[in-house]
C-alpha cells in the first residue's frame, strides 16, 4: 500500500517515461487568444463580433423573409386562402382560421393559417437560424469561452459571473434552453438573477426577427433600453437577494476552426425543437386570442385596464389583445402590435412592454421547474414591480422628450 | 528587410483605417451621410462601424514596432479580422440584396438590377479590404519560420 507521497513519485516516474516534453512554443493563435481576453483590445474585438452577428442575421433573414416569404405569403397564400377557404367570410371559423377577410398582407390578417403560419415560418424560422448558426460558429471556434472571462468583471457587479454569457446569449435564441443553461451557475441566488433577468430582459430570437420586420429603425434602441434595464435589476437583485457569488474558473480551450459536421448537427438540433415547440405555439396563439376577441374578453380588458395602458404607460388601450398572446408567444405579439395604430414613440413603449412583461408559458414552465415556486414567485414579483417601473419610466421619457 | 516593409506598410495603413473610423464616428454621430467618388460613409450601424474601424486603426498603429514580435503580429491579424468581418457582412448583404425581385417584380431580379447593385459608391471598410489581405502573408510567413 503506497501512501499520498509515494503515489505522487510513481506519477512523477511514469510521466518521465511516458510522456515527452518539448519547449512550449507561443503561436499565433495564443497570442489572439491572449488579446480577446485582455479589455483593451478584447472590448473592441467582441463589438466587432457582435457586429458581425447582428450583420449576418439581418442579412440572412430578411433574404428569406423580405426576399421570397413576404411575397410568398402576401401574394399568393393569403388570396388564394380567402378565395379557397370553405367557410363563409364573417362565420367564426373563417375569423378564427383565416382572419380579417379585407387584410392584404398576412401580418394584419390574424388567422391561424395566415399570420400564425407566416409569423412561425416566414419570419421567425429563418431568424432562429441564423441566430443558432452564428452562436455555433462561435462556440465551436472557441471565442463564447474568452467573451464570458472578458466580460466576467462586469458581471460581478450583478451578483453573476462570465459564464452567465452562456445563458445570456442563448436566450437570445429561446429562453426555454437558457433556463436550463443556468444550472451552470454555482449558486442559487446566481441561478433566481439570471432565470429573472433572461425572462424579462432579453428578447428571444423569435421576437428579434419580428422587432427586425415591425420596428427596424428602432430595435437598436429598443434594445439598448432593455440592456441597460438587465444591468440595472441585476444590481437591485444582487442587493437584496441573499447567497454567494463564487468567482469564475474557468478553462479556455484554444482556437480552432469549427467542423462542418458538428456545425450542421448542433444547428438541426436545436432549430428541430422550433418545430416541435415553437410552431404549435404560435399556432394556438392565434386560436386563442381570436376567441377571446369573438366572445369578447378583450375588448372587455382593453376597456378595464385602459386607465393603467393610456394612463400610465402611455399605449392604445388595444394592445391588450397582443400583451395576452405574449403570454403564449412573443413573436406573435409583436407581430400583432403592427396592425395597431399608434405613434412611433408607442410603438417602442409596446414593444419593450411585451418583452418585459409576463415570460411566454413555455419559459413559465421552465422558470417553475428550473427554480421551483419560490423562485418563481420571486422571478414574478420582480417582474411585475420592473414592468410597472421600467414601463412608466419609458412614457415619462417620451413626456419629457415632448413626444408623447 | 520585409518586417520594415511591414512596420510601414501597417503604419500607413492604420492611419487610414483609423482617419475612415473618426470619419465614420463622426458622420454617424452628426445624423448625415457623405459620398465621394467609389466612396459612402452612410447607412446602417455607421457609429458602430466607425467605433470598430477606429480600434482597428489603433491596433495596427499600436503593432508596428518590432512587427516580428508575435503579440504584435496578433494585434495586426486581429485589426484586419475587424475589416473582414465589416466587409464579410457588407458584401453578403449586397448578394442577399441583389438576388430577390423586390416587391413589385418577379422572383429573381434582372440583370440589369443585379449588377447595379455591385456598383459602387462602397462603405470604407470594402475599398480597405483588399489592402488588409496583405496580413495573410505575414500569418503564412510567421507560421513557416
Amino acid at each position: 500500500m503506497l501512501n499520498v507521497d509515494e503515489r505522487w513519485d510513481l506519477i512523477d516516474r511514469i510521466s518521465k517515461k511516458a510522456i515527452k516534453f518539448g519547449k512550449y512554443r507561443h503561436t499565433l493563435k495564443d497570442a489572439i487568444g491572449e488579446l480577446t481576453v485582455k479589455p483593451l483590445t478584447g472590448i473592441p474585438v467582441a463589438i466587432a463580433v457582435l457586429y458581425g452577428f447582428w450583420a449576418f442575421f439581418g442579412a440572412f433573414a430578411g433574404f428569406f423573409t423580405d426576399g421570397f416569404l413576404v411575397k410568398l405569403f402576401d401574394a399568393h397564400w393569403l388570396p388564394w386562402l380567402q378565395k379557397v377557404f370553405p367557410a363563409a367570410r364573417d362565420s367564426w371559423f373563417y375569423y378564427i382560421f383565416v382572419g380579417d377577410p379585407l387584410a392584404d398582407n398576412c401580418f394584419e390578417a390574424f388567422g391561424m393559417l395566415t399570420s400564425g403560419l407566416f409569423v412561425a415560418t416566414g419570419v421567425v424560422l429563418p431568424a432562429i437560424v441564423a441566430f443558432y448558426l452564428m452562436l455555433t460558429l462561435l462556440e465551436d471556434s472557441g471565442y463564447l469561452p474568452r467573451l464570458a472571462v472578458l466580460i466576467d468583471t462586469i458581471l460581478h457587479k450583478i451578483g453573476l459571473h462570465g459564464y452567465a454569457i452562456v445563458p445570456s446569449i442563448l436566450s437570445l435564441g429561446c429562453n426555454v434552453p437558457a433556463c436550463t443553461a443556468c444550472r451552470i451557475l454555482e449558486t442559487k441566488k446566481q441561478r433566481f438573477i439570471m432565470m429573472t433577468l433572461l425572462a424579462i430582459f432579453i428578447p428571444c430570437g423569435a421576437q428579434l426577427g419580428i422587432m427586425l420586420e415591425v420596428i427596424p429603425e428602432t430595435v437598436g434602441w429598443v434594445i439598448l433600453y432593455l440592456l441597460i434595464g438587465y444591468f440595472i435589476l441585476g444590481f437591485v437583485l444582487d442587493k437584496i437577494v441573499p447567497g454567494k457569488s463564487p468567482e469564475l474558473l474557468l478553462d479556455i480551450p484554444p482556437y480552432q476552426k469549427p467542423m462542418l459536421d458538428n456545425v450542421g448537427r448542433k444547428l438541426w438540433m436545436r432549430t428541430s425543437s422550433f418545430f416541435t415547440v415553437a410552431i404549435p405555439f404560435v399556432l394556438l396563439g392565434v386560436i386563442i386570442v381570436n376567441l377571446l376577441y369573438l366572445v369578447g374578453i378583450i375588448d372587455w380588458l382593453a376597456k378595464a385596464l385602459s386607465p393603467l395602458l393610456m394612463g400610465w404607460f402611455g399605449v392604445p388601450k388595444e394592445t391588450v389583445g397582443p400583451l395576452i398572446a405574449a403570454f403564449l408567444r412573443k413573436d406573435l405579439a409583436v407581430a400583432q402590435l403592427s396592425a395597431i395604430e399608434m405613434t412611433k414613440y408607442q410603438m417602442i413603449t409596446s414593444v419593450v412592454l411585451v418583452s418585459i412583461y409576463f415570460p411566454c408559458v413555455a419559459t413559465f414552465v421552465m422558470l417553475l421547474k428550473e427554480g421551483g415556486g419560490k423562485g418563481l414567485l420571486g422571478s414574478l414579483t420582480a417582474l411585475v414591480v420592473t414592468v410597472f417601473l421600467y414601463g412608466g419610466l419609458l412614457h415619462l421619457i417620451w413626456i419629457l422628450l415632448g413626444v408623447a | 528587410m520585409k518586417n520594415k516593409f511591414g512596420s510601414v506598410y501597417f503604419s500607413v495603413f492604420g492611419l487610414f483605417v483609423l482617419g475612415f473610423g473618426i470619419a465614420e464616428l463622426v458622420i454617424g454621430i452628426a445624423g448625415r451621410s457623405f459620398t465621394w467618388s467609389i466612396l459612402a460613409i452612410s447607412g446602417e450601424f455607421l457609429i458602430w462601424r466607425g467605433f470598430i474601424l477606429f480600434f482597428a486603426g489603433l491596433f495596427y498603429l499600436s503593432s508596428v514596432k518590432n512587427l516580428a514580435e508575435i503579440h504584435q503580429l496578433a494585434k495586426v491579424v486581429m485589426a484586419s479580422m475587424m475589416i473582414w468581418i465589416i466587409a464579410g457582412t457588407q458584401i453578403l448583404a449586397t448578394i442577399t440584396e441583389s438576388i430577390p425581385g423586390g416587391e413589385e417584380g418577379g422572383w429573381l431580379n434582372n440583370w440589369r438590377d443585379f449588377l447595379s447593385t455591385y456598383s459602387p459608391p462602397y462603405i470604407p471598410s470594402l475599398i480597405l479590404l483588399p489592402f488588409s489581405l496583405v496580413t495573410i502573408y505575414y500569418i503564412y510567413k510567421k507560421r513557416s519560420a
